[in-house]
């Protein structure tokens, strides 16, 4: 389902042509989720997977076929759909998706939870993980709300929220693979996300914050499950298997919490990913920029887990590492129901021009060959030494830019 | 990284305590613009428990930055992002937000004003705010409204305040 191509994260700061940091991305080539090779373990993953999966069939490659299948009627989603209600109700997951008004006491009051999103619509999301940090109380003394999200993404990139989006994707090729672009609120590199790769968000308060903490956790519970993961934590914070990076990192501090937000690489369709953060420029052209540069790594899927047992292994041990006295409850959510205004509004926000297009940091680019020099502020031609270009949007410029010899 | 300080003071309180004064850190500089605006030097200087810090002046203008304690637990500055001048900001709004080591990291408000003048050395230079966050590093100088007076502003805290928040945080 998703992957990531660059490295959440920033290199140093660089001037000149993009090439010089631009080294090949090898796309490891997947293994399709082999399921189930161990007997050891046939059980145990089954039942994530039933428990895990319920929004849709029965894995996420039936997922996969079931969305080429579009003709779908409804009324066999909604029966698929009660059928999984049913399965859930006889685990005790989750008794239902939360309504909005169970999402907003839940969030605001004290609490530990973990809670799944079954939407893949990437606006929702990232919408619904900053209602619930915004959310989250902040107590003067102490901090006993530790949370953790998980989402799924369909196709698209999401840059850091302080970069320059033009240096970063090549916007035709999203758009001609129907890969969405978003901005986000946290900081770091560029990712691309499909129904492979899943998302985890963890909460906690500023003090306790450590952008290493929770991955270990992770990388330790995974590989006490399957020994053969072999899993790492690279000094970036990145999980790492073989070589290859498998889950990339970002973070976001404010208001007294934190979160330290992840993909990971599951069955993700790396080969369609293949260009998209490869934007080409004329050769003469150089960029000065501040702002954060992301880092290239070569990717893989870890391939033996799949979505729905990586969520439920990483809920489960959730639950028992951070047990104070009750239980840690598991809820869903879904964007038909478990909306409201906060999380509609940074939806628009999210899918705004302004946010996506007009922000981030200022830059300068040359080109040589056309004696041009253009300074860029908040996505439009601030300054150049061709008068009539300013005030032009630069992504107008970029798409016809042979005509301003 | 702000967990390993506090870890390390919470397990040496008496040692975590003289470490936090030491390096002090969290003092204004007095040699850089913020304390030298005015001639008499700033009528106070306060802290917020987000870690920020304003030095007011005679004429209500304030500096704003983050404290020491605070760059040397968010990392390496990658990229700081200012508000435009002339604009008018509440309390507790955001200011701005620093990104380093991947982690975005929001600034408040710490009492009501107008931003005057934004560090434009910090866009080529985010170091700075690493290398002299209670100097060269502040981030904005506003004008605060009329009837502020930052010795009365809730949540605002003394140099002393806010130290002691660091050693018992939790």
């Amino acid at each position: 389902m998703s992957v990531i191509l660059r490295n959440f994260g920033l290199s140093p700061r660089y001037t000149g042509q993009r090439s010089l940091v631009c080294c090949t991305t090898l796309f490891h080539t997947s293994t399709k989720l082999r399921k189930d090779t161990d007997d050891k373990y046939h059980d145990i993953n089954s039942m994530y997977e039933n428990m895990f999966t319920p929004m849709y069939n029965h894995s996420p490659i039936n997922r996969r076929e079931s969305e080429d299948k579009a003709n779908t009627s409804l009324e066999d989603d909604i029966n698929d759909f009660n059928k999984d209600m049913h399965d859930i109700y006889n685990i005790g997951f989750s008794k239902e998706t939360l309504s909005a008004s169970q999402l907003k006491d839940i969030v605001k009051a004290k609490g530990r939870f973990v809670l799944q999103s079954l939407s893949t619509n990437p606006y929702y999301n990232l919408a619904l993980e900053n209602y619930m940090f915004t959310n989250t109380p902040k107590t003067k003394k102490g901090f006993d709300s530790c949370r953790l999200l998980f989402y799924i993404n369909n196709k698209c990139a999401v840059i850091g929220k302080n970069q320059n989006l033009w240096q970063e994707v090549d916007l035709a090729q999203l758009k001609s693979k129907n890969f969405k672009l978003l901005r986000r609120f946290s900081g770091g590199g560029t990712v691309l996300h499909d129904l492979g790769n899943v998302n985890y968000s963890f909460l906690t308060s500023r003090d306790k914050f450590d952008t290493k903490f929770f991955n270990k956790k992770v990388i330790e519970w995974l590989n006490s499950s399957n020994p053969e993961l072999k899993l790492e934590l690279n000094d970036r914070g990145d999980i790492i298997q073989n070589g290859f990076k498998v889950s990339g990192s970002a973070y976001k501090i404010a208001g007294g919490k934190a979160y330290h937000h992840a993909t990971m690489l599951l069955n993700s369709n790396l080969e369609q990913f293949s260009g998209l953060l490869e934007p080409s420029f004329p050769r003469d052209m150089e960029w000065e920029s501040s702002g954060v540069h992301s880092v290239k790594s070569k990717i893989k899927n870890i391939g033996t887990i799949n979505p729905g047992q990586f969520i439920g292994l990483v809920s489960e041990n959730f639950q028992k590492s951070f047990k104070v006295d009750k239980n840690i409850p598991i809820y869903a959510c879904d964007e038909s129901i478990t909306i409201n205004d906060e999380i509609k509004d940074a939806m628009n926000s999210l899918r705004s021009d302004n946010w996506k297009y007009f922000s981030g940091p200022k830059f300068s680019i040359k080109l040589k060959d056309k004696n041009l020099k253009i300074q860029v502020v908040k996505g439009m031609v601030y300054e150049c030494n061709k008068k009539k270009l300013i005030g032009l949007e630069f992504n107008d410029f970029l798409k016809n830019i042979d005509s301003y010899t | 990284m702000l967990r390993t300080t506090r870890l390390w003071t919470n397990r040496m309180p008496a040692v975590g305590r003289l470490f936090l004064r030491n390096n002090s850190s969290n003092a204004l500089n007095k040699n850089k613009l913020p304390f030298l605006y005015s001639s008499e030097g700033p009528q106070a200087v306060r802290y917020t428990a987000q870690h920020e810090w304003i030095a007011v002046h005679q004429d209500k203008i304030a500096f704003v930055g983050i404290t020491k304690y605070a760059t040397d637990a968010l990392g390496d500055a990658t990229y700081v992002e200012l508000p435009e001048v002339g604009t008018q900001i509440a309390q507790s709004e955001s200011l701005g937000s620093i990104e380093s080591v991947k982690s975005a990291s929001e600034i408040y408000q710490p009492a009501d004003g107008t931003v005057q003048e934004i560090n434009t050395h910090l866009e080529e230079n985010p170091g700075v705010v690493n290398e002299d966050p209670m100097g060269d590093g502040w981030l904005v100088k506003m004008k605060l409204d009329d009837n502020v007076n930052v010795e009365q502003v809730e949540g605002l805290m003394s140099l002393e305040q806010y130290e002691k928040t660091l050693v018992h945080d939790d």
